[in-house]
């Protein structure tokens, strides 16, 4: 398994784990249950979310490397 | 597994992920802050109870599980997971197995699992299993993060460029299985809904409190030994630039400890209705636990051989070697009060909670923060820490606070002991426990004394680490070499 797949694997994670939060949140029996569910679905989407951001941070770092290479000129 | 492919007959360079060791370096110092800080409060708690402050958030019974998890789970555990990762990659030679995303999951879900745990002891939910509070929800989060751990390290082990597994590895694999089953076993439980938090044990009676202590007193020897033992195998011959005094000893030590320590839990139900023969187990066992502890302390403190003089200059590497001997201490104290008749004299007095400070604040804490100021500097890239005299400074209040903490819990938990069964000349007890409690209240004070003094510490660490961070990074710096130091 290289590293490209693992990332997407624990990347897409966050979907279910998200969901599961809302689940518990939503029809839970007490308030250690809320809290919970309530974390659980924050977790994941902000998990979720700076692994989006990180990506096109890389994306954007390695197009930069790319026009540096190029001497400078960006493409287009 | 996909071999590394090799360049004009070398490898290429590893690009190491440090990034995951160096937030588990600031989690470890934020996590050491606050689990003493409400250590001291409970301190003071303990000594003035109107500190409870008759709210049940801050009452003793909710926070004393918020002090324990933050100082074991929270600081131990981020120090455990940041230099695992670290000497795995370093003495294999191998980024770590699974990527930047999966590291930081093990990271930020370890983090959540602490203040998911830390919360619900605070509105009043636990399992009310000594170490293992969090309920069965709590602990399903927990068994994904730590099996993505496991996947992670022995990944690592499995790509290594190095032939010969390092033993400090070996320590840290143990404590990553063993803490896997542990957790497994002790935390069975059924849940009576899944949206409720409340579960019943899947064991009762005798069977339960076994179970439970089999968890507990391994908690202690496979989280907070082997991993700090893997600590020590690695970080004191780097810090003292010396090879492990025996690495033979140290593979002696290794299956001696893990085979006998795994069946001493039972010393912790003497005086039970345990069967007898299995309080004579725990017993004899963990008199036998004595020489495999006093050999790896001797294999530490040797390692010092020839470069005593580094104690000198290197206050990091003091606490290191001060560590290895607060081990030997509470190594030599444990086996003794697992003695039936020291036991009925020590069990349930604050000789207990002397015996557990020795070692967590001698042995865990110190042997974290040898590593820790030696890792520092590494990871981010500076020619060492900002204030190598705020280090001593940190290691003399430190060392003091232990001193304090100790030597007044020894003399209250003998006190009590006396107290509670001395007997008049009619044949009744002397002392109500009131009386005994009245008579520790002066150790009481002193141990919060002793508190405020490792938190001042660790306050002074925080700042230096704090320091070292911000300071400026020079240009080009020589760093210690890849791997640990190895052989005999």
């Amino acid at each position: 398994m290289n590293n490209e797949t693992a990332d997407r694997i624990v990347s897409w994670m966050m979907i279910p784990l998200g969901l599961l939060g809302l689940l518990i949140w939503a029809r839970a029996l007490d308030a250690e249950m809320y809290v919970f569910g309530l974390s659980l679905t924050l977790f994941s989407t902000a998990f979720g979310f700076a692994q989006i951001k990180r990506h096109y941070d890389d994306a954007d770092l390695a197009g930069a490397h790319a026009a540096a290479h190029r001497g400078g000129q960006p493409r287009g | 597994m996909a071999s590394p492919v090799m360049v004009n007959g070398v490898y290429p360079p590893v690009e190491y992920n440090e990034e995951v060791v160096r937030k588990f370096m600031i989690a470890a110092m934020f996590w050491a802050v606050i689990a003493f800080t409400v250590g001291v409060y409970l301190a003071l708690e303990l000594s003035w109870p109107e500190f409870n402050l008759g709210y049940s958030f801050t009452n003793f019974g909710r926070l004393r599980p918020v002090h324990t998890s933050a100082a074991i789970f929270a600081f131990g555990g981020s120090v455990l997971f940041g230099t695992a990762m670290h000497v795995v990659q370093r003495t294999c030679r191998a980024r770590l197995f699974g990527g930047r995303v999966l590291a930081d999951f093990i990271f930020w879900g370890y983090q959540f699992f602490i203040v998911m745990a830390a919360l619900s002891y605070v509105m009043g939910f636990s399992k009310s299993r000594e170490y293992a509070e969090p309920e069965w929800h709590i602990d399903l989060w927990l068994t994904l993060v730590w099996v993505l751990f496991a996947v992670v390290f022995v990944g690592t082990l499995m790509k290594r460029r190095e032939p010969h597994i390092y033993v400090a590895n070996w320590f840290y694999l143990a404590f990553i299985l063993t803490v896997a089953m542990l957790h497994i076993v002790n935390n069975l439980a059924v849940p009576v809904s899944f949206y409720g938090s409340k579960s019943y044990s899947l064991f009762s009676g005798v069977q339960d409190a076994m179970i439970q202590w089999w968890y507990g007193h391994n908690a202690v020897g496979f989280f907070l030994t082997a991993g700090f033992l893997g600590m020590m195998y690695y970080f004191i011959p780097k810090a003292a630039d010396r090879p492990i005094y025996s690495y033979r000893l140290s593979i002696v030590h290794f299956w001696s400890l893990i085979f006998l320590y795994i069946w001493a839990g039972p010393h912790h139900l003497l005086y039970t209705s345990l069967p007898d023969w299995t309080q004579t187990l725990g017993t004899a066992f963990s008199v036998m636990l004595w020489m495999p502890s006093w050999g790896g302390m001797i294999n530490g403190l040797m390692t010092l051989s020839g470069a005593w003089d580094k104690l000198r200059t290197n206050p990091g590497l003091r606490f290191s070697v001060t560590a290895v001997g607060f081990y030997g201490m509470a190594t030599f104290e444990g086996p003794v009060m697992s003695i039936a008749s020291v036991n009925s004299l020590s069990h349930y007095t604050d000789w207990g909670i002397g015996h557990v400070h020795s070692g967590s604040l001698g042995w865990v804490a110190f042997i974290s923060f040898g590593a820790m100021y030696y890792l520092i500097p590494v990871l981010w890239k500076r020619p060492e820490m900002y204030s190598v005299k705020l280090i001593a400074w940190h290691y003399w209040i430190a060392t003091l606070g232990i001193v304090l903490y100790i030597t007044s819990m020894w003399v209250a938990g003998i006190m009590e002991g006396l107290m509670w069964r001395a007997y008049d000349s009619y044949g009744f007890l002397q002392y109500s426990f009131v009386e005994s409690v009245i008579a520790a209240h002066p150790f009481f004070v002193i141990r919060m004394g002793g508190g405020v003094c490792f938190l001042t510490g660790a306050l002074m660490m925080a700042f230096n680490m704090f320091m070292t961070i911000r300071g400026p990074k020079p240009a080009s710096i020589s760093m210690p070499h890849g791997y640990a130091l190895a052989g005999e």
